[in-house]
């Protein structure tokens, strides 16, 4: 014991203490691809986010689509129809590690790339992209086969848009996967797997040159560990967990600043109207009467919820919040019930996965419709075998939580449109098997006038509320718990990347 | 040792069989939620899943035979590298919790066997019995919070750097502490009854007759006896502790085995499981066959034909 005492005394002394690093804890066991076009989830994301750029990019900390900005293209010109556009390239960006400088040949490879479901999980985001043609060394021209609503959105840093360099991945194969390169302003080190990944900073960024040396992402799946690594300081920045308590406890730690920001994920409630017996709309708007929202978002913490009116929060490019809704009357549910042939009351089984994210919300509105005389049998199983199947169709309600790209075609056409419908070959997530709304999001996804678009999104949403083929609970923010010496370089409001970015002007204070 | 290769034939056919049965594939882990049916269907395709689950069976066995453990279908990297590299992590955590366990353990169950039903037993039992029944979780929590926050002595994140061994032993320490703790209560359970039915027997009272030192009689007569019962729970904890490692590898962030099997499981790569569980069953004929080949060591009269 004295010799492992011994041990722990020797070492006291913290490495490093000339460099300027940051260190992440993620709620991960791994990484799943480093390779932007693959990455999906919010460790995948953290790191991918400061090694790679896009044509365009989201200002830092706003996912605002019209204020898109120029990021590795300087401008860009867009034909009259909106089906060609033109982008002249930054001169002078380099690649990591001496892969030489960025050229419209490695956009239209990067481009090419992602739209094909051999090499990106989301060529799906793509399908309207004709052809990306190099005109000349900084000059790229892109087709489309149809208008999309936001050309811009799938070009910038996010998901397929990133940028990589056309020689290393060919080089590299496979294992590009894990050794990537692009021209952000960190570039990978280190991958130790289920362990971290280490990043450098790109001397040649071409913002200008990182302020902290090095970043640390680890991997951390249980939350008491990482709450340990954060008060003894090992850590800097750390996901929490998305539940007051979480927020209360972590607020009490000296030096320590909470970040709750957005957009957040939606938990929408989708009635499945395949099936008896919500394929009575009276049954689903019963339910939709019986449930507390209000007693939810206090149940799940008044700081991590927001209020969610629409199926599309309204912050986004589409979202409103003038659609029918449903108060809270259970009365009036077990009224609806009673017409519908259930005056007994009703029983309904469904899966749901044991992530607390989903199973807590899911539990309190189980508890909720009890109330009303719906008894829900709920079998919880992983998370993995839980998006099995609700694809198979099994659940007749759907707990959904998403965060999609901020524009309303994304949230209609992965839940509302027929052709998402689990279960068909094209399926995404669309588990009420609504389809009567193709028309408007066909019309508003070809509507090249703003306004005309967003009336049509929001004749969308409306219908969906009125038919209650899905009821909106609210959105959970993302919770971040920060040494007060780490200067994130932006004001913390909202990301894609589901964690606070580290950016070129990320930096540690004096401590 | 002729039952060895059957047996791990039964065990990695039942793990490929009942993976594949459990709902949820490794396509939509590496897709995503956003991915489509049909994109999902690709890249099974890709990856041999669309193929007869005999095919695959027989394709797994053939790879196996020589010596190939297969790709991860999530990270795409040959699984033996990813073994590589996780195994000593996994190996220095079995070894030095099984070692404080033992130099612990066996101690206080002579101590406590030797001073029965006095204040030393009351407490060694009270203590191990804490022991037994304190999930890994909680003590790894408990330690972390002691000896790395309050006290400030040791890292809570990561397993070190494995080639610096002052790096390693200092990352050890905690998750070591956390298995060692609960194999110290069961040996030294263990070693406490072996000791008392021993200390019973005639030729312990016949060397006590005989004058010999107190000591002696202990450590010559008694124990050496005592300590046959006490290697075969020790070689059947020492496989238990393998399993314990995953959720302290989880707790202390170390990127051994037991955390590479848990994100097999959780992301359904059916090839990182069943080479996961290869190497684990293999471990645990290994160290069967030294618990064996230990008792001979012990006790002369034992002889394997």
């Amino acid at each position: 014991m004295v010799a492992l005492i011994s041990v722990g005394i020797g070492f006291l002394t913290p490495a490093f203490a000339q460099e300027k690093v940051v260190r992440e804890a993620l709620k991960a066991s791994d990484i799943r691809s480093l390779d932007p076009h693959y990455g999906t989830t919010t460790i995948d994301l953290a790191c991918i986010t400061p090694m790679f750029n896009a044509l365009v990019r989201f200002k830092p900390a706003d996912i605002n689509p019209e204020k898109i900005e120029p990021d590795l293209a300087e401008r860009w010109e867009r034909s009259k129809d909106g089906l060609v556009w033109t982008f002249y390239l930054r001169k002078g960006v380099k690649f990591h590690k001496g892969y030489g400088e960025l050229t419209s040949e490695d956009v239209k490879f990067s481009l090419e790339k992602a739209a094909n479901k051999a090499t990106s999980g989301f060529a799906g985001d793509y399908t309207a992209l004709g052809k990306v043609e190099a005109i000349d060394k900084y000059t790229v021209q892109l087709t489309f086969k149809t208008t999309i609503p936001s050309v811009l959105g799938i070009l910038a840093d996010y998901h397929g848009g990133y940028i990589v360099s056309k020689k290393a991945a060919e080089e590299r194969g496979d294992k590009f996967k894990f050794d990537p390169i692009g021209t952000g302003p960190f570039m990978l080190k280190e991958y130790v797997p289920k362990e971290k990944v280490v990043l450098v900073k790109n001397p040649d960024f071409f913002r200008g040159k990182p302020l902290l040396d090095r970043v640390e992402f680890w991997f951390m799946p249980d939350a008491s560990s990482r709450e340990m690594a954060f008060r003894k300081g090992e850590i800097d920045l750390v996901e929490g967990e998305r539940e007051q308590s979480w927020v209360k406890k972590m607020r009490e730690i000296p030096g320590t600043a909470i970040e709750i920001f957005g957009p957040g994920e939606t938990l929408v409630l989708h009635f499945n109207m395949s099936k008896k017996p919500l394929d009575d709309i009276r049954v689903r708007r019963a339910i939709c009467h019986a449930i507390n929202i209000k007693e939810l978002m206090a149940f799940l913490g008044p700081d991590v919820t927001e209020p969610l009116v629409s199926v599309i929060p309204k912050s986004y490019l589409g979202g409103t919040d003038k659609v029918p809704t449903y108060e809270f009357n259970p009365e009036k549910a077990k009224k609806l019930l009673a017409e519908a042939g259930y005056a007994k009351g009703l029983e309904l089984s469904m899966v749901i996965t044991e992530m607390s994210d989903y199973r807590r919300p899911m539990e309190q509105v189980q508890e909720q419709l009890r109330r009303v005389g719906i008894n829900l049998k709920m079998d919880v199983i992983t998370h993995t075998a839980f998006h099995e199947q609700i694809r198979k169709d099994v659940n007749p309600l759907v707990l959904y939580v998403a965060a999609r790209f901020p524009v309303a075609d994304t949230f209609l056409t992965h839940f509302f449109h027929s052709k998402s419908i689990v279960g068909t070959p094209t399926a995404i997530t669309n588990f009420s098997h609504y389809n009567k709304v193709d028309d408007l999001i066909e019309k508003a996804r070809s509507e090249l006038d703003l306004t005309k678009q967003k009336d049509l999104w929001a004749e969308a949403q409306k219908k969906i509320l009125e038919d209650a083929a899905a009821l909106p609970l609210c959105t959970t923010k993302f919770v971040f718990s920060r040494k007060v010496f780490v200067d994130l370089g932006y004001e913390m409001r909202s990301t894609l990347v589901l964690s606070p970015p580290i950016a070129w002007t990320t930096d540690i204070k004096k401590k | 040792m002729i039952y060895v290769l059957p047996t791990l034939w039964a065990v990695v056919t039942f793990v490929f069989f009942i993976i594949r049965m459990v709902p949820g594939g490794p396509a939509m882990a590496v897709l995503g939620s956003y991915a489509t049916a049909e994109s999902i269907r690709e890249l099974e395709k890709q990856m041999g899943l669309d193929k007869p689950l005999l095919v695959q069976y027989g394709n797994f066995l053939k790879d196996l035979c020589r010596g190939d453990l297969g790709k991860s279908m999530i990270t795409k990297r040959p699984v033996s590298s990813e073994i590589a590299k996780a195994l000593p992590y996994t190996i220095d955590l079995t070894i030095a919790g099984m070692l404080i366990g033992i130099v612990l353990g066996v101690p206080i169950g002579i101590m406590t066997a030797l001073k029965r039903n006095r204040a030393p037993d009351y407490i060694g039992r009270i203590l191990s019995l804490v022991g037994i029944s304190m999930p890994e979780f909680y003590l790894g929590i408990l330690l972390m919070y002691v000896l790395a926050i309050k006290f400030d002595l040791f890292p809570v994140l990561g397993g070190g750097n494995m080639s610096n061994l002052g790096s390693r032993l200092h990352h050890l320490v905690l998750p070591a502490l956390t298995l060692g703790i609960i194999m110290t209560a069961f040996i030294s359970r263990m070693v406490r009854s072996s000791m008392l039915n021993v200390l019973k027997e005639d030729y312990v009272r016949t060397a006590k007759a005989k004058g010999l030192k107190e000591r002696v009689v202990i450590y010559k007569h008694a124990l050496r006896n005592a300590l046959i019962p006490t290697v075969t729970v020790i070689g059947l904890y020492a496989s238990i502790l393998m399993g314990g490692s995953v959720l302290t590898e989880i707790i202390y962030s170390r990127p051994g085995l037991g955390k590479m099997m848990v994100f097999a499981v959780k992301d359904r790569d059916y090839i990182a499981l069943q080479s996961v569980i290869i190497i684990f069953s293999a471990f645990v004929f290994l160290i069967n066959l030294l618990t064996d080949l230990f008792y001979s060591l012990i006790d002369p009269r034992i002889e394997y034909h």
